[in-house]
């Protein structure tokens, strides 16, 4: 689901990686989305998925079409934004008619909006992760990256404005710092620790981990942000994967992307692109 | 977010914010769908649930609704209350997994809001036990309320009472409002999966059967952790 060309008044979900460098050279990647959950429970079915709600030729519902909505009790689709020709929402939310498992992330992005900033979102890592304590105590846990400056989406009702955050971004910090929380969830027995469609309560425990602040946005962004490459497999000692199969299969999945698009070896680049 | 589509277009997007489409909306379209599929009532409180912290700092949101809604039966209701704060206080302490409460007079209702530990009848079974005087006395100002004082006389009845008048807690995803109403109309949850596209009619005829409701299960500056976990960890009892 999404679209190949950038719109950032758009709605649509954003992404955020993060590489924490350790001592003795040692480091760890969270890679995160502003959706708190995902499409499908499998590689199978996100690619059954995937298939059903590639972007399609859209069009705008006739005013008879709207009306027959709301007499229905049912929100219209949303008009095409100006110069919009093909969008993945129509074929995502009639897989997800027909599969119950993939309603909660649909309804999510299709309601997602735009944020007015990078630092005004939400990012999720989704996938189950497991962390060991001191003692040895191993804990199934999910992250959140949460915006200490709060969350704020642009007014859907105005006219979309095509891009900005970039800029946005560059001029907060020129004046300043952004910050980040970083929260953990820890799951219980009976939580799904191996499925991303299924989001836990938020009344499980939840820790917070520490602060990201940015102070500024490199110059070269070919080489200092293009050009990386994360994988959320790339993780130090204390936390490992959970047993969920599309966490398994980002594996592979990362270092392909990597090597496709010439970027700077992730870890696991060892597949071709 | 509307581009070239014309007048009627533009038009047809500002419909439901138009005085006339609420008239019809209001008085035509909501009562037919609540006619062709309204939903029965869900029941209030938290939902089962054996995981730990689904059991720890639990919502109740109980609506009283007052016998005489006038001034001087609202101050009958505040009396009622100003009469025993001792015996609350005293009460709640010796409960022991209570993290807050509070009484509100809202509109027709006396509110009792507060966040508790553990199983949702033990709750209550403790309160008649602490505070039993402060609901006999509480029951005399609310409707209903006379057959059911004393109320140490009539636990089952009580719990009852009190578990039809606790607020029905909306899921914290809105997505599973579809599997509870399945499950009132014992219905296996989602199965078939409904359209996506009727979520606002599911809501909007929920809204019609329990026209009261606590937005999802609330926040929680510290979840998952017990009132008697807290006082022992900052050395204040039990």
């Amino acid at each position: 689901m999404g679209v190949v060309e950038e719109h950032d008044g758009w709605s649509d979900v954003r992404g955020m990686a993060v590489r924490f460098h350790l001592a003795e050279g040692r480091s760890t990647d969270l890679v995160s989305m502003t959706l708190p959950v995902f499409f499908a429970p499998t590689p199978k079915t996100f690619l059954d998925f995937a298939r059903k709600a590639r972007p399609a030729r859209c069009r705008r519902e006739t005013p008879w079409e709207k009306i027959k909505d709301y007499l229905r009790l049912q929100l219209p689709m949303p008009d095409p934004y100006p110069g919009q020709t093909e969008r993945p929402n129509e074929g995502a939310i009639a897989f997800a008619n027909d599969h119950f498992w993939a309603q909660a992330a649909v309804l999510d992005a299709s309601s997602i909006g735009a944020p007015v900033s990078y630092v005004r979102a939400d990012y999720h890592a989704v996938h189950t992760f497991v962390v060991t304590g001191k003692e040895g105590e191993k804990r199934q846990v999910r992250f959140t990256w949460a915006p200490v400056a709060g969350i704020l989406d642009t007014d859907p009702l105005k006219p979309p404005v095509d891009a900005y955050l970039q800029d946005d971004l560059k001029k907060r910090l020129a004046h300043g710092t952004e910050r980040f929380t970083l929260m953990m969830q820890i799951g219980e027995a009976g939580d799904d620790f191996e499925d991303s469609t299924r989001q836990w309560p938020p009344h499980r425990k939840r820790v917070m981990m520490g602060t990201l602040t940015l102070d500024h946005v490199p110059e070269d962004q070919q080489a200092l942000c293009e050009k990386l490459s994360f994988n959320p497999w790339h993780l130090t000692p204390g936390i490992d994967p959970s047993g969920d199969p599309v966490l398994k299969i980002r594996k592979d999945v990362y270092a392909y992307s990597s090597n496709r698009r010439g970027g700077i070896p992730c870890p696991f680049s060892g597949a071709k692109g | 977010m509307s581009d070239d589509g014309g007048w009627l277009n533009r038009y047809v997007n500002t419909l439901p914010e138009r005085g006339w489409f609420q008239f019809l909306s209001k008085y035509v379209v909501v009562p037919y769908w609540v006619w062709r599929e309204g939903k029965p009532k869900l029941p209030g409180g938290p939902r089962p649930s054996q995981q730990p912290s689904d059991s720890t700092q639990r919502m109740m949101n109980l609506l009283m609704p007052l016998k005489d809604p006038s001034p001087i039966g609202r101050a009958k209701a505040v009396m009622a209350l100003a009469q025993n704060v001792d015996e609350i206080y005293a009460g709640l302490d010796n409960v022991g997994t209570v993290h807050s409460a509070r009484f509100l007079l809202v509109e027709d209702y006396i509110c009792m809001i507060s966040v508790y530990d553990g199983d949702f009848s033990n709750y209550i079974r403790d309160f008649i036990a602490t505070i039993g005087s402060v609901f006999d006395a509480l029951m005399q100002v609310v409707e209903g309320g006379d057959k059911l004082a004393p109320c140490e006389h009539n636990v089952e009845a009580f719990i009852d009472w009190v578990r039809a008048h606790d607020l029905f807690q909306a899921p914290d995803f809105p997505i599973e409002m579809f599997g509870l109403q399945d499950a009132q109309v014992g219905k296996v949850p989602n199965h078939p999966p409904h359209a996506l596209q009727t979520l606002p009619r599911a809501l909007i005829l929920q809204l019609h059967a329990n026209r009261n409701i606590s937005l999802g299960g609330g926040y929680r500056g510290y979840p998952g952790f017990s009132a008697a976990q807290i006082r022992q960890k900052l050395g204040v009892g039990w």
